[in-house]
Formats: C-alpha cells, structure tokens, sequence
C-alpha cells in the first residue's frame, strides 16, 4: 500500500506491506536506523518515536497507522528544529547538524553510555518538554518509565532533561525579550503567546493510538 | 608523569563518541546493510537435556526465501567453542541437548522473518532426558554425566595461614549460609553480528561485542582458516556487562560459515529471548561462610565453601571460580583463610562473564558476615570494618602485598565524613509513621582485582598516528561498550601530545589494525590498554618535540606540546616563542621523523601457586566502601533508597564524568541483583525470558548515588589510575542487603530481596525453599 505521512518535517510517500511494522519500514525501507529495536515486544522503549508528538513504540504500530500522521525520529530531531530556527542560520547543510538542546544536554551531563537507548529516551523527553516545559522530577520519571537503560543508572538522564528544560526555558525568555524589544511595548501580549507555540502544538497533538503504558504498572505484580 | 600540570586527564569530558549516539547515525551491527544481505536464525532445542535422533531440514528448505539450511555436518572445523580448553560448547548440537537453548540448525533466509519461520519448521527428533537442575543433583554419585569428565567445571582452593588454628582462638564466631539467584546482562542492544565474504579469500565479522580477537580466533578454528584470513571490526556496541563474549563468538561463527557457504553477507540477530535464554547469565550461587574474631574485633579466621551453578558450558566458569575464590576473604587483613569454590555443569543456560565476575557474589555473603559479627560484639558495622580494613604492606588473601593504592581505609573515612555531614534520614532500625516505616542503614566494602591477574597475560596494543595537520588518529584492541573507554584513550593521547579533545580520533577495534590485546574485562581497559595508548603516544610525542626543538632551536627538554602548538619553555604565553602543531607535524614528515607508534603494554605477569592460590595475581585492586539509608513499608514491603554514598579508591579519575556514570550504573545494576532480578526456571526452562517479567530497573528504581572518589595512585596505570567498571555492583549489592537487615531485624541471606519476599518476612510467614542452588 502507498503510505504518505510527514516524516521529520517533510512529505514522504513510500510503498509498505500492510503488516510491516513501523519499526522495519523506517529501517530498512527507509534506512533511519537511528530507531533501535530492543525487544520488539513493546517493553523496552529503544524504538520510540513521535507520532504527532507523542511517543509510541514502532515495534507495536502497523506501518499503515502512519497516513497522514506526523512522524519524528532521532535523526529529524536536530534537523527539525533548526529548520524552525533557519532565521539563525544553524543547521546548515554538509555541516553536522545544530544538536537539540536535549542531545546537547544527554552530551554534556554524560547522560550517554553504550547509547542504544538514546535515541528513543531522547525523544520520550522531548515530547515531555513539549507539551511540559518545567517538568519535575516525578513528571521526568513518570515520562521516561517506558524506556529502559542499563547503563547510566538514569541519574544523569534526570539532570539532562532538566538542564535541556532549563536552557530550553532560558533560550524562549531571551528570544522573547529580543522580540518585545524590537516590536516595542504594544505588542508585548502577542509575542509572549508565540513564545510558547511548541506546547501549544503539541497538546492539539491527537492521541498515538498504542501511547506507551507505564511500566511500573507492571512492575507491582513483581 | 604525574608532576605535570595536567590540561585533559582530570577533567570531566563528554563522550569522544557521543555526537553520533544523540543523533542516530552510529552504526551499530544491526545497522549495517549491506548488497544482496541474507538472514541466519537457528533453531533451539527448547527442551534442556536430550539424545538428538535426528535433524530434518527439507519442509523448511521448501520455504520461501529460504537459501540453506545448515547443521553440525555444515561446520568446516571442529564445532567448538568455548574459553578455555579443552573447548566444550559446540556451535550447532549433533550428540546432546544440554540447555533450552542449545542450537540445532541453522537458516539463512533472505528477511529475518523468513528465517525464523523456516527454523520453526525445522523438524527434530529427540528422545527427551531428565534434566539435572542442581548443584547437589549434578554432584549426587551415579548423576548423569552431562560432560564426558562429570558434572564438577572446575574445584580450586585457597589457603592462607591455619584456619583451624585460627579458629580456635577466636572468641566470637559467626556462620550462615546465602544464595544469590541468576542475573541477565540485559544490555539494550541484543546480540548481533554480520558476516561478510571477501573476494580476497577474506572473512569480515562486525560484531556487537566485547573480545573481537577471541571472536577471531574461534571463527578462524570453525572454518578452518587461519586466523590472518579472518578480520573482525567491532561495531558500536549497545552495551555488554561481559556478556557478548562467548555468545558473540558462537554466532560470529554461525554468520562466517554462513557466509562463506551462500557467499553473501549473512546478519544474526537475536531476538530479546533469544538473548535471554541463549547466552550466559550471572551464576547462581551457594556460599556457605564462617567469620571468627577476637572479642575486640580482630577478625582471625575466614573460610568459605562456594558453588557455582554454572549451567550447560563452561564458558568463563573456571575463571569466575577462581575470581570468586580470591575475593572471598574481603578487602581485610584475616591472617587465616581458606576457600573452597566449585563450579558445576547443570542442564540450564549457561553463565560466564557478567560485571564483578563472581565478586558480587561472595561480596554479599562477605559482608553480610561482617554485620552478623559486628551485631555479636556489639560494635558500629562501618568501625569493625575500618578496625580489619586492609591497608598498605599487609598481606591480603593471596598473600600479595602492595605498599601502594591501597585505599580502603581512605574510603571508609570519606564515607564516614560525607555521612556526617548529612542530615541523619532517620535512627537506625527506628520506626515512623505509627510504625509504617522501617529505617535502616547498610555498609559494605569490597574490593575488586584489576587485570587479567589469575586469567592470564595481560598485554594490550595501541596504535598512535600523528597526520600532517597535527591531528590524532588513535587505535586499541580494548573494545568500548559504552563505558567510555576510547574517551579516555582519547585523554591520554590528547594529554601526552598536547593537543585539544577535538583533534584526537579512536577508531573501533579492527582485529587486522592492532595487537591481539585480549579479552576487554576485568576492568582493565583503563588501566592496561591506557597504558599502551601512554607508551605509542610517548614515541609520537618524541618525534613532534625533536622536530619542534629544530624548529625553536632549543634544547628538547625546552619544548612543550600543549593546546596544539610546541611552546618554547617557560615562555608559554609568549606568541612568538611557540609554532602551531599542524606545521611541528607536516615538518616532521617532511624531514622523515617516524608520526605513528603502534606500543604493546604487558602487566607484571601473575605468580602463584595453583594449589593454594598464594601469590601475586592482580596488578592492583579497586577498593570501595559503600552506604546505603533504606525505608521500608512495613505494610507493602516496598522498599526507598534513601542515600547511597559509593567511594572507590580508583587511583586517578582520568575523566570524572565516566567515573560517575560508571559508579552509577554499576549501583543500579548491584541493586537489580540485590532487589529485582531472578531469572525463573521451571524445568530448566526460563520463564521469564522477556522485560515485561525480568524486572530490570527502570527510571523509577534509579538510586540517589553519590559518588566519592579516592585516589591512591596506582604505580602500574596511566597517571596512577586503575579501572572502576565493575567494583560499584558489588558494594551496592551488599549494602542493600545489609540495610534491609538493619531495617527490618530479619537477615536475609537469599539475593533478590524483593519486596513480595520483605513482606513475607514482615508478616512472620515462612519463606519459600531453596530452588536455584540449594
């Protein structure tokens, strides 16, 4: 069947079984193998991606779900938002790509060891500070609990998502302030409002149809 | 070297590797494609011990997309493997069945899919035995031999001083039995390998994992081939903990065979069962300890009996008895010690390597002696620890002495201090809430040999080249599994050669590239592959100075490289007495100075004697002291890690940043095995070979751990330092269990401690029998 869905931030048609799993056909139809697959069973998170913003499993969804959806994977991530920051130049091509707040944060707090379950744990929190720029502790665990690490232990994880929060916090007073300042005093209240699109865009976003269970549910019955 | 004023070792860096791992375009083995790509899956026995009768592989050869079907007869050489000889796992069963997993046939199958239904139609005959669950059935007389030689894997013993004279003039003595249960890796990334035929006559394996010239050598044995004509290069690697070493040469093997009989690229890639039930697990263990000491505290006598249930294979199990045996008498100084420990074959998946390497094992059932001794004679567990700490010019259980990096009692002062400073979380075995939660705090330390030692020589190779434009390409036969080993060759190369993080490349591990530099384990990647990547920098640096002393026309000893340009000593700030590196490199090729070094390090062989197990076997040790402030509900058995302070003596932290991350993660993983992980067997079938019912910890389990860095400079590695990799599980395996203890008043001597079992305890029922080991 021909499938046409937005992929990281561009029309894509392409050609998919109607059982082939979403995981497979951006693999190996698509050649994005930055989406892992850890179990293929749903329980380990590693092949996460955003379906309208919100983290599904790709192990779990029939390629079909995706027509006329919105899909972002790891590698669209740095691409897709300085396309939204082209006015700044980053980005650029031939150039490696301008990192997302969230990849340079994983970076630079050591959030990364083997690396396996970066890309899907990256995006779990980037829907997070999308649809909540300020989580808390409990919101960050609540958020990530779908998505195993065997590695880092998650401590640096937590502190990589909040320091993304924070720069990411910082970077829209600053850009805020920049535009209030140019637009004069009169249009403050309209700047303040577009300063928050992302999560605007993202609680429209519809629900992803397998949204990832917490797997602490099961964890009780230990 | 270490009066110099150091601009990289030292310093908290982000991962070398790290910008490919956030974006996705790091190719791990599963992401590699390649033309025409083929899929091999085998079928497994399913059942743990039998007679195979047959094998028929016609019904799935008529399967669509099936290229061939491939069984023992397929094997070009001997269909062994294993780690050490005489070798006893084959690749692909004829004889026996000896695990659930044993594999029987191979498919190649042009999509993953293809192959796994045409394995499942692979139809075989087996006349089905009774399967030896058990240490004692294995070791009962008349028990079925499941290998020619019986059912023992390998016995040692270690003897230190006159135990019964020991013994006899302690006056308190303590004595228990504990078991520890099955641990899975559970790296994220499963087993994966491709296999790709040259036209040169060549094999090239990429391959997730840990010992790419040990996956050679055993690819070169099965296809009867010498090894120069086999080529391994280590793909990223999503993770390993020792666990992608044996499996990853049994389906290297598969793949190259594969291959080379369809002649295309052939990927193996296990599913998540597959990686559970179908390579090595943690072994189980039942340690029986007695601990005897004078009424002030002086331990004087130490003995332990230890069985290892090592499953199907041997695979790492003489080494990890061994492990096991020399750490058995703890980090202290027991003038009298002796410690039985047996490995025995079992019709169940078998164990082999897995992070602490048995040391997490006999660390918990150590330790918890420890507390029990301190409860009899009344004395602080962490004060008792520092009274029998070991220290600088004593002898430890085998004997050795070092008079340096032994900083143990370091440890448990930092320990000590840092608690101090807290806010106290609540009295110990206090009560709050109207009696609903049980507070309590657990000490443990541990120490942790670095090095092959016992296993072996310890040699490791390295490549440094320096190009004209001053930047450095790096190579190592140590594999990085995601613990950040090639950042800190990077560090060590950037520190030796002066020039910044960003100029220094370490490439993945090409068994064609570098010396055979031996397994990467035993936490020695740091501290004998740094040291090789020290020496092939140290030539480079040579040239670059020779040259740059030409260039300044100064003395050699007047020139330093730092920051990417050779500075005319002392003048560093002056401009126009330092030249960038870029042209010191291109001058020096010009005028032929040698810019690549390919170094080979050697540890100081290990001596000792084989009976007793007295002698000089580790380079150095890692030293730990951990603590742990636990609360209970009494009413759910749930358990809060309140604090976790973990110091480890680890010589120098080249990059702090890893050290954390390994400190941490090495906790977690200790607490999987101390709280949540059981691997459950039922008729030598695992039940639970999937993450919905192995619990491994997810972010909501994550410890509070605070890491605490000693360092006592280590005379044998790279800037003092020596490797912290594994040492962090056991202490916090043993630090949990002792907390849990102080909490509730019940000592628990059976790991997992989970809460359905803290609750049991709490309620006054009974626990329930003995099963993996007992």
């Amino acid at each position: 069947m021909l499938l046409e869905f937005e992929l990281n931030g561009r029309q894509t048609r392409v050609e998919a079984e109607p059982t082939q799993r979403t995981l497979d056909l951006l693999r190996d139809v698509l050649g994005l193998t930055g989406t892992k697959e850890g179990c293929g069973r749903g329980e380990c998170g590693a092949c996460t991606i955003l379906l309208d913003g919100k983290p599904v499993n790709s192990c779990l969804l029939y390629a079909a779900k995706l027509q006329g959806r919105r899909v972002t994977t790891i590698e669209g991530l740095a691409a897709a938002d300085s396309a939204a920051d082209s006015a700044s130049g980053r980005g650029a091509e031939g150039n490696p790509p301008a990192l997302h707040p969230l990849q340079e944060a994983f970076l630079s707090e050591g959030a990364v060891q083997c690396g396996f379950c970066t890309p899907g744990m990256i995006l779990s929190a980037k829907s997070l500070l999308d649809q909540n720029p300020d989580p808390d502790v409990r919101e960050i665990e609540e958020a990530l609990s779908g998505n195993l690490c065997r590695c880092t232990g998650y401590g640096k994880i937590v502190k990589a998502v909040q320091k993304a929060a924070a720069a990411a916090q910082a970077a829209a007073a600053q850009a805020a302030a920049a535009q209030t300042a140019e637009l004069g005093p009169g249009r403050r209240a309209a700047s303040e409002k577009s300063g928050n699109g992302a999560a605007v865009r993202s609680t429209k976003a519809k629900s992803a149809g397998n949204a990832k269970s917490d797997r602490r549910q099961r964890g009780a019955s230990r | 070297m270490s009066a110099e004023n150091f601009r990289v070792i030292g310093r908290g860096v982000a991962r070398v590797d790290g910008v490919e791992l956030v974006t996705g375009r790091a190719k791990f083995a599963g992401d590699l494609r390649f033309p025409g790509m083929l899929y091999a899956a085998a079928r497994r026995a399913g059942i743990p011990a039998g007679k195979i009768r047959g094998i028929d592989g016609s019904a799935a050869l008529a399967l669509p997309g099936v290229r061939a079907v491939l069984t023992a007869g397929d094997i070009p050489g001997p269909n062994i493997i294993g780690i050490l000889p005489p070798f006893d796992q084959p690749l692909l069963a004829a004889g026996e069945v000896r695990y659930e997993g044993e594999s029987l046939a191979l498919v190649v199958a042009e999509s993953r899919e293809a192959a796994k239904r045409a394995a499942a139609a692979i139809r075989v005959d087996i006349d089905s035995w009774e399967p030896i669950l058990d240490v004692d059935e294995a070791l009962a007389d008349g028990c079925r031999k499941i290998h020619p030689d019986g059912n023992i894997t390998f016995s040692k013993r270690l003897v230190k001083g006159d135990v019964e004279k020991g013994f006899s003039e302690a006056e308190v003595v303590v004595e228990n039995t504990y078991y520890t249960s099955f641990q899975e890796h559970a790296y994220l990334e499963p087993e994966t390998v491709v296999a790709v035929p040259g036209g040169d006559g060549r094999v090239t394996v990429y391959a997730s994992c840990q010992s790419p010239f040990h996956i050679r050598g055993h690819i070169a044995a099965n296809l009867d081939l010498p090894a120069s004509r086999v080529k391994v290069i280590q793909a990223y690697t999503g993770g390993s903990f020792g666990g992608k070493d044996d499996v990853a040469a049994e389906i290297g093997c598969l793949a190259a065979v594969a291959a080379l009989r369809v002649q295309a690229a052939v990927m193996i890639v296990h599913d998540r069962g597959e990686s559970i039930f179908g390579s090595n697990l943690r072994h189980a263990a039942r340690i029986h300890y007695r601990t005897g000491s004078r009424k002030d505290g002086t331990i004087l006598a130490r003995e332990a009996r230890i069985y290892l249930d090592g499953g199907a294979y041997a695979s790492e199990s003489p080494f990890v008895t061994m492990k096991a045996l020399i750490h058995a008498g703890g980090p202290y100084h027991v003038p009298n010690v002796r410690v039985e420990c047996t490995a025995v074959y079992t019709n169940k998946t078998y164990c082999g390597a897995f992070r602490g390497f048995g040391v997490p094992q006999v660390t918990f059932a150590s330790e918890s002696q420890i507390d029990e001794l301190a409860a009899e004679l009344n004395m602080d567990p962490l004060e008792l620890r520092r009274k029998n700490a070991l220290r600088a010019g004593e002898a430890n259980a085998t004997g050795q002495v070092f008079d340096r990096s032994v900083g143990l009692v370091q440890t448990i002062d930092r320990v000590a201090e840092r608690r101090d400073q807290l806010p106290p979380a609540a009295a110990e075995g206090s009560s709050a809430n109207g009696g609903r939660w049980l507070y309590g705090r657990g000490c443990a330390c541990l120490l942790q040999g670095i090095s092959n030692g016992a296993e072996g020589i310890d040699v490791a190779g390295a490549s440094v080249q320096a190009s004209q434009d001053g930047s450095v390409l790096v190579g190592v036969g140590l594999t990085d599994m995601g613990q950040g080993s090639r950042t800190v060759f990077a560090q060590i190369a950037a520190e030796v050669l002066g020039v910044t993080m960003d100029r220094v490349t370490v490439r993945q591990v090409d068994t064609d590239s570098v010396h055979d530099s031996g397994p990467t384990v035993a936490s020695r990647s740091t501290t004998v592959g740094g040291m090789a990547v020290y020496k092939a920098a140290r030539e480079v640096r040579s040239s670059l100075v020779k040259m740059a002393s030409l260039m300044l026309k100064c003395d050699e000893e007047r020139v330093l490289l730092q920051d990417n340009f050779a500075v005319l000593a002392p003048r560093a700030d002056n401009p126009e007495a330092r030249i960038p590196l870029q042209e010191v490199a291109t001058a020096a090729y010009w005028t032929g100075f040698p810019l690549m070094n390919l170094a080979f390090s050697r540890a100081p062989d290990a001596r000792f004697d084989h009976e007793t197990h007295q002698g000089k076997i580790y380079i150095a040790y890692n030293f730990g002291t951990h603590l742990m402030d636990v609360r209970i509900d009494r009413l759910t058995g749930a358990v809060e890690v309140l604090r976790h302070l973990a110091a480890h003596d680890l010589g120098k932290a080249i990059n702090p940043l890893g050290v954390e991350g390994q400190v941490e993660g090495g906790a977690l993983m200790g607490f999987g095995m101390a709280h949540l992980e059981r691997i459950e067997h039922e008729g030598g079938c695992i039940q639970n070979a999937n993450f919905a019912d192995y619990a491994v910890p997810s972010i909501k389990d994550r410890l509070p751990t605070e890491t605490i860095i000693v360092e006592d400079p280590n005379p044998t590695g790279p800037y003092g330092a020596k490797g912290v990799g594994e040492p962090p599980v056991a202490g916090t395996a043993a630090a949990f269990a002792n907390a849990v203890a102080a909490a509730t008043g019940i000592r628990f001597t059976r790991l997992p401690i989970r809460r359905e079992d803290l609750l049991a305890a709490l309620q006054g029922r009974d626990r329930g029998p003995a099963e993996e080991t007992g």
